[in-house]
């Protein structure tokens, strides 16, 4: 009879026991894929969500008159577009979701807009990412709620702004900022408008980190682009990038260092506590396997063996139910970045590692007690 | 086929040591039938599994088929014990989950059986034993006098040299004892080493020799 056989006989028999450590391990590895899977969508969505509230580095010309700059909400002055590919590729930088942007006053009928040309995001060469903010098409454009309404402009409409044609790519939800009042275009359509070729009047970042992390960053920051960007300023939105950085770190030690050690601590523990349990009720069935002249060797791998069976199941169930736990209930959850959510098949192959290892470490306590158990005691008649 | 000598064993209880076999000398040969009698508490069990290799002595050497089993390594005692001797217990000790042949075959892969051979010894016995129509059920389908006839041919399936048996019919009727004392008795018959510890006489009519072990000495054999 093989060591197989045997372990699944004695689960067919005490289904119970291996249920409930069945239960353990399932529930800590469909707790961490489902955190895990939706925890992208979760980085992404906060990512999204700091684009909203604004990017929280913006790079701005040099000799702009910052009362104006705060007053319109940018700069009057302008600088090279290509600014932005030079931030972008800078070595001593580490930077995300890089755009630039030219904007402007506008009267598009009897209203007055903000138009804003906008680059679609830059990354350096072989560092490309998803994008979060969505490219304009040349020839199209993006209206603001309140614009949208007053000049009674939807999705689809051809329009004529400035002279120009352009058809309506989309009509903004209410944010109750400048927005709603903003037509968003591409760079080039701006740069025509505005009558300014190849100029924009703002760089915007989203994690625009030096890497020497011993310095603060934006003093760096400003050091750095000193010698790559002469005409640019920068200034960081300080409650945006804190707001951000305190989001990032709440999530990290909530989710890390604390949920995660606590569910794979308790499976542990439970698991061994049903070893224990499984041993004490089979103590007769080792007494007569050691009579049968079977060694240590073998009575420790029927509980050990026993573990990584339940590892593997509780791995696979878990690796299934937490995926579907995170495609069910993350797309309501993450709205915006419910896309990003889907099964990630190497969380089935980490769960098929680390389960069965857990389960066999929780196990080896009881498995040595097996082993040392007195067979003599163990087959004592009462 | 059993060489004891000057066996002892003494447990350290919280009331101070007990010696529960002292000082014990025997030899039993091939082919015997010795009845091990003695009250409850006596030191049979005691002196029985030591003589399976099951318990170490705390002095004197136990020889048995020429070897010294508590000299020779833990795998090597439970090679010999599994190839040589077969165990018959009061409780049975079938394993639960497992059906009459399946525990009967248990005995067969630790004795190095091919599972051909094993499952061809182990259907055969189950027939001499009157078990065959028994041979898929679990032990908690069975009667008394059919889980100790399971536990009888899980010893014999390998052809032991010595069958060694703690109270066997303690918890068998009239007519089960008598069976199971009669498959002992044939196990001997064809050349087999049977020792039985019992305080009851219903095996004496079997035994070619009777020792009698009161606190833990062997006082007079028959």
């Amino acid at each position: 009879m093989s060591l197989f056989s045997l372990i699944v006989k004695e689960i067919a028999h005490r289904k119970l026991n291996f249920i409930l450590s069945l239960i353990a391990v399932t529930t800590a590895a469909a707790l961490i894929v489902s955190s895990v899977t939706t925890g992208r969508a979760s980085q992404r969505e906060t990512v999204r969500l700091m684009r909203d509230m604004g990017l929280n580095l913006r790079v701005i010309p040099k000799e702009t008159d910052m009362n104006l700059f705060f007053e319109r909400g940018f700069s009057d002055r302008t600088m090279p577009e290509d600014y932005a590919w030079k931030l972008a590729t800078h070595e001593g930088l580490s930077s995300n979701h890089i755009t630039a942007v030219l904007i402007g006053k506008i009267e598009w009928r009897t209203k007055s807009a903000i138009l804003m040309g906008i680059t679609p995001e830059i990354f350096p060469p072989g560092k490309e990412k998803p994008p979060i903010i969505e490219p304009v098409e040349k020839g199209t454009i993006y209206v603001g709620y309140h614009l949208a309404r007053d000049l009674k402009v939807k999705r689809a409409d051809p329009v004529v702004l400035e002279g120009r044609p352009f058809v309506v790519a989309g009509c903004g939800p209410e944010t109750g900022t400048d927005e709603d009042i903003t037509v968003q275009c591409h760079i080039s359509d701006a740069q025509e408008i505005l009558g300014l070729p190849g100029r924009i009047n703002e760089i915007k970042a989203i994690d625009c980190l030096c890497k020497d992390s011993r310095q603060e960053t934006l003093t760096r920051l400003r050091e750095q682009l000193a010698t790559v960007l002469p005409e640019a300023e920068v200034i960081q939105l300080g409650a945006i990038a804190k707001a951000r950085r305190e989001q990032r770190v709440m999530v990290r030690d909530y989710f890390l260092d604390l949920v995660l050690p606590t569910v794979v601590v308790v499976s542990v523990v439970w698991i061994g506590v049903l070893a224990l349990l499984n041993v004490r009720e089979r103590r007769r069935e080792i007494g007569i396997m050691r009579a049968l002249g079977y060694g240590s060797g073998w009575i420790a791998a029927l509980f050990l063996g026993k573990a990584v069976l339940t590892g593997l199941a509780g791995a696979m169930i878990g690796f299934g139910a937490g995926t579907e736990l995170a495609l069910h209930f993350g797309p309501e959850i993450f709205k915006v970045t419910a896309k990003s959510i889907k099964a990630d098949y190497v969380l089935l192959a980490w769960s098929l590692a680390g389960a069965p290892l857990l389960a066999g470490l929780a196990t080896f306590v009881p498995a040595m007690m097996a082993v040392a158990q007195d067979p003599v005691q163990s087959l004592r008649q009462e | 086929m059993y060489i004891v000598e000057r066996l002892a064993r003494v447990f350290e209880t919280k009331h101070g040591p007990v010696r529960a076999v002292d000082d014990v000398s025997v030899e039993i040969e091939r082919g015997e039938f010795v009845i091990i009698r003695g009250p409850s508490g006596s030191g049979k069990t005691t002196l029985l599994n030591m003589l399976g290799g099951m318990l170490h002595p705390s002095s004197g050497t136990v020889f048995a088929d020429g070897r010294d089993l508590f000299a020779i390594s833990n795998r090597a005692r439970n090679r010999f014990r599994a190839v040589n001797i077969g165990f018959v217990f009061q409780m049975f000790h079938l394993v639960p989950y497992l059906t009459v042949v399946e525990n009967v075959r248990l005995s067969t892969r630790q004795a190095g059986r091919q599972r051909p051979e094993g499952e061809k010894k182990a259907l055969d016995l189950l027939d001499r034993l009157n078990l065959s129509a028994r041979r898929d059920h679990k032990p908690a389908d069975l009667s008394a006098g059919e889980r100790q006839r399971t536990a009888m041919a899980r010893a014999l399936v390998n052809d032991p040299k010595i069958v060694l048996a703690d109270e066997p019919t303690g918890n068998l009727d009239p007519r089960n004892a008598a069976e199971i004392m009669s498959h002992l008795a044939g196990f001997q018959r064809e050349g087999g080493t049977v020792v039985v510890v019992t305080h009851g006489t219903a095996a004496d009519r079997s035994a070619t020799r009777i020792l009698h072990i009161v606190d833990g000495r062997l006082s007079t054999a028959d």
